[in-house]
């Protein structure tokens, strides 16, 4: 039995809605087959008002254990570091958050938000959001750079806007059923089982990249996404093309751009006037190119790639 | 305890999506007063100004995780009509089915996790139905519980399909939609649509078939569908229905009898040249009002909306439309009930004041006959309406239920009019202007007002349905809809006021995008950005 707390800050429920979508293991199983009691969810659970403040109560006393904490949504300091933009059970959510960070066994960070601030934090960043441990690049966030949860861990994230929610189960039951120590995290505290690989890998696009084939504009079922509608998937980590999204898809197969929502600069560039769906470009090289690719050899292999694409990478090969 | 005045706060109501507060007073056991506050604050919209003019669909998506496809569909629509747009036939129709699908999800996710289960609260526990509703509806480990929560996970495959994930795509795009989806996109979701029809709709939560349920026109063809099978009275709408009637479920939450919704799900032949003056006449569900006091159907324009910032976090007064409002906020927002104690604006019609929006607003503007007749009609919820005296916590949240029916329907509407080989995208000329979209997300009307100058995003505003619902009072002392609801609620045991959670879960608030964008620093509100 591992006792479960979910809280949300600055928060879209977005995280609360993907984790609902989860499969293997569902929500549901987590409960019945994985022994994880959920204490309370601002989704799902029964207690409200003094009911809950106690129960929040206990867990930072200690009198109920506390195991695993998972928190979505950003840490509002705002106003003035104040945090009371975001008041919850009474007090600013910030303190719940500290004090209930430094009982627990496990802290999680779920979705964009609590690992790095995601969109609330994004410039001007006018609600003081911060993530859990980080703040975009820089590690420190909420809970300071040197934080460990009582097991000697620190924040894990599961970043995402949303994450995935078998990246979230998954790390759970892992959690839950004593695997924590199998985990191995990245430089961003991410488990690298998930966030090593590519957004790209696995794409269904990728013969198109390999031969330089462009989709120009919205609605072709042809090409690649990174030559002009600023898809970031060959420069993100993460498993969706792995684990396809509602068991069906993926957004690269769709036909939309990979926005880059994994890593700790998203939305990228700030969604500056032009920015949004291009691919940026200078004298027809993209600025950004795929990870650990020097542009001269980028030069070469794309002139290459294009030279030596095969008739059929041009014609639909996705036919209706 | 007669005659004395007992003040509860309850901090926090859960399950309604984001951080409610409320303040009720009470006497002898029922509220005579209530105050909602909404506690959180974002600041989504200063993020916006100065952007990106298609930012908004990176952006408001992710303001609700639970109705991002509906702010998706506000962003390109109000992108559409700043832009004057072509949007292609399939474009209207991709974009329809994910409304649709998210709306569709939302139908068990909320009946399940967030409604039913304050049922097996013990405050019912002497209901001749409460042993049964806790053996369907414990939270987790509930039988139905979990069939409708894992269920609940396959309308929005469908939204996969066509925007590659949910929740949180943006594949819909000024000028269309991103997919271009093949047979096996179409075949497949008809596939998801029966599964869900087969697994959760007919067997679990109607007792019969869709076709029968269609059948039900008025009030005593509901009553005689009840009585008709042990099937319908033992499904988990006749459980529903059963036990809400036996705790009084139809007893309490009123509201302000006055309804609002913006009509959504434009026509695939008629809105293909959008404009914000050409909406309405386009919609295949209707835009309205509904007045019960003089039973009294109209059309809703986006022209009409006032928001007051009287009893709100903001220093401005009066009545003011969104794309006039001067947004100045006070930064220290500690609750003064007399003055100012909520994020949210009280939002009002010009002439109607202060109006319900949701599925119970949508259900009896349906009832109408302000509409063309090709468009969506459908008269039980008013007829039910009206022979129940108004409306109450059990009708607001049957209406709610009873959309599954039209949402499948147009569902498969959708599946049997893509055309595959034709064009999903118009790529548009990018320009200034202005732009407003609006759409029906599941809990209500939404829209967003967009003026795009220089090539970026000069204002941007949302009015979401929870604005509607949750706002304070306006300067006139006029208590929001909800407020107005919760007075009459009985409250058993004030240690744990469950009924007040009954009211407020019944509109399906949604507060986690109750946002406004200030300044940390200075405090001063630079834009605001609103959705609940």
């Amino acid at each position: 039995m591992a006792n479960l707390l979910w809280l949300q800050g600055g928060a879209c429920s977005g995280n609360t809605m993907s984790f609902l979508n989860a499969e293997e293991p569902s929500a549901c199983d987590l409960v019945t087959d994985f022994g994880i009691n959920i204490l309370w969810h601002p989704s799902l659970g029964v207690e409200l008002g003094n009911n809950l403040q106690q129960l929040l109560k206990d867990c930072v006393s200690g009198k109920t254990k506390l195991d695993i904490f998972v928190f979505e949504g950003t840490v509002v300091n705002a106003p003035d570091g104040t945090g009371t933009w975001n008041r919850f059970a009474g007090r600013p959510m910030k303190e719940w958050v500290k004090e209930l960070s430094a009982a627990a066994d496990f802290v999680v960070a779920i979705g964009d938000c609590a690992t790095w601030g995601g969109i609330p934090a994004m410039a001007p960043n006018p609600s003081d959001s911060q993530g859990l441990q980080f703040l975009k690049k820089n590690q420190g966030g909420a809970l300071g750079k040197g934080f460990k949860a009582k097991s000697g861990l620190p924040v894990i994230n599961i970043p995402g806007c949303p994450a995935h929610p078998d990246w979230v189960t998954q790390i759970l039951v892992a959690v839950a059923t004593g695997r924590a120590g199998d985990l191995s995290l990245d430089e961003y505290q991410r488990p690298k089982t998930f966030f090593q690989s590519f957004t790209q890998t696995g794409c269904t696009r990728n013969m198109h990249f390999a031969y330089k084939v462009s989709t120009t504009q919205f609605g072709q079922r042809n090409g690649c996404l990174f030559y002009d509608l600023g898809c970031r998937g060959p420069m993100t980590h993460s498993p969706c093309n792995r684990i396809l999204w509602n068991r069906q898809s993926s957004k690269t197969r769709a036909g939309m751009p990979c926005l880059g929502c994994t890593e700790p600069e998203f939305p990228f560039h700030d969604l500056a006037p032009g920015t949004v769906f291009k691919t940026q470009t200078v004298m027809g090289v993209p600025k950004e190119l795929p990870t650990g690719v020097e542009k001269n050899s980028y030069i070469k292999y794309t002139g290459a790639a294009k030279a030596a694409a095969p008739k059929w990478a041009e014609e639909d090969m996705f036919v209706v | 305890m007669a005659g004395t005045t007992q003040t509860l706060d309850i901090s926090p109501v859960g399950r309604v999506e984001g951080d409610l507060d409320v303040r009720v007073d009470i006497e002898d056991g029922v509220v005579v007063n209530a105050w909602t506050q909404a506690e959180l604050f974002r600041g989504f919209e200063v993020i916006l100004r100065g952007k990106d003019p298609q930012a908004g669909l990176v952006v408001t998506p992710r303001a609700c995780g639970i109705c991002g496809a509906s702010h998706l569909t506000c962003a390109a629509w109000a992108l559409d009509t700043a832009w004057a747009t072509e949007v292609p036939r399939n474009a209207i129709l991709a974009r329809n089915i994910g409304q649709l699908s998210e709306s569709l999800q939302s139908l068990p996710r909320h009946h399940y996790a967030l409604f039913m289960i304050d049922m097996v609260n013990k405050n019912y526990k002497d209901s001749k139905y409460f042993e049964e509703a806790v053996r369907r509806y414990s939270p987790f480990t509930g039988v139905n519980y979990e069939i409708g929560v894992t269920l609940s996970a396959r309308p929005v495959e469908i939204y996969a399909l066509f925007g590659g994930q949910w929740p949180h795509s943006s594949y819909m795009v000024p000028g269309g939609v991103m997919c271009a989806p093949t047979l096996t996109d179409v075949t497949r979701s008809w596939g998801i649509l029966e599964h869900f029809r087969k697994n959760w709709i007919e067997p679990v939560w109607l007792g019969c078939s869709m076709e029968r349920y269609e059948e039900i026109k008025t009030y005593e063809d509901f009553l005689n569908w009840l009585d008709e099978k042990p099937e319908h009275a033992n499904s988990d709408l006749g459980m529903f229905w059963k036990m809400g009637i036996d705790t009084g479920l139809d007893k309490f939450g009123a509201g302000c009898g006055r309804y609002v919704t913006w009509g959504y799900l434009p026509h695939e032949d008629k809105y293909q040249k959008p404009t914000i003056a050409g909406r309405n006449a386009a919609m295949w569900m209707p835009s309205g009002t509904y007045d019960a006091a003089t039973d009294t159907h109209r059309l809703m324009e986006q022209g009409f909306c006032r928001e007051d910032m009287q009893h709100a976090w903001y220093e401005e007064t009066g009545a003011t439309h969104p794309f006039d409002r001067v947004t100045k906020p006070i930064a220290k927002n500690a609750p003064d009930f007399d003055g100012k104690y909520s994020w949210a604006t009280a939002v009002s019609h010009q002439d109607l004041g202060r109006l319900e929006a949701g599925p119970l607003a949508r259900q009896l503007v349906y009832g109408g006959s302000h509409t063309e007749s090709w468009q969506h009609r459908d008269g039980l919820v008013l007829d039910m309406y009206k022979k129940m005296g108004g409306a109450s916590v059990l009708l607001r949240h049957f209406a709610r239920m009873h959309e599954f029916k039209a949402i499948y329907r147009h569902i498969e509407h959708c599946l049997r009019e893509f055309k595959l080989n034709d064009p999903w995208y118009i790529k548009p000329k990018e320009k200034d202007g202005q732009g407003w979209g609006a759409t029906e997300a599941i809990r209500g009307a939404l829209c967003h007002w967009i003026d795009v100058k220089d090539g970026k995003i000069k204002n941007y505003q949302i009015i979401a349905p929870t604005t509607w619902n949750v706002g304070p009072r306006n300067s006139a002392g006029v208590r929001g809809p909800i407020e107005e609801a919760l007075v009459g609620t009985p409250i058993k045991d004030i240690s744990d006021p469950v009924e007040v959670g009954h009211v407020a879960r019944s509109y399906d608030s949604c507060l986690v995008c109750t946002v406004h964008a200030h300044d940390a620093k200075t405090g001063e509100e630079l834009a605001r950005f609103r959705t609940a």
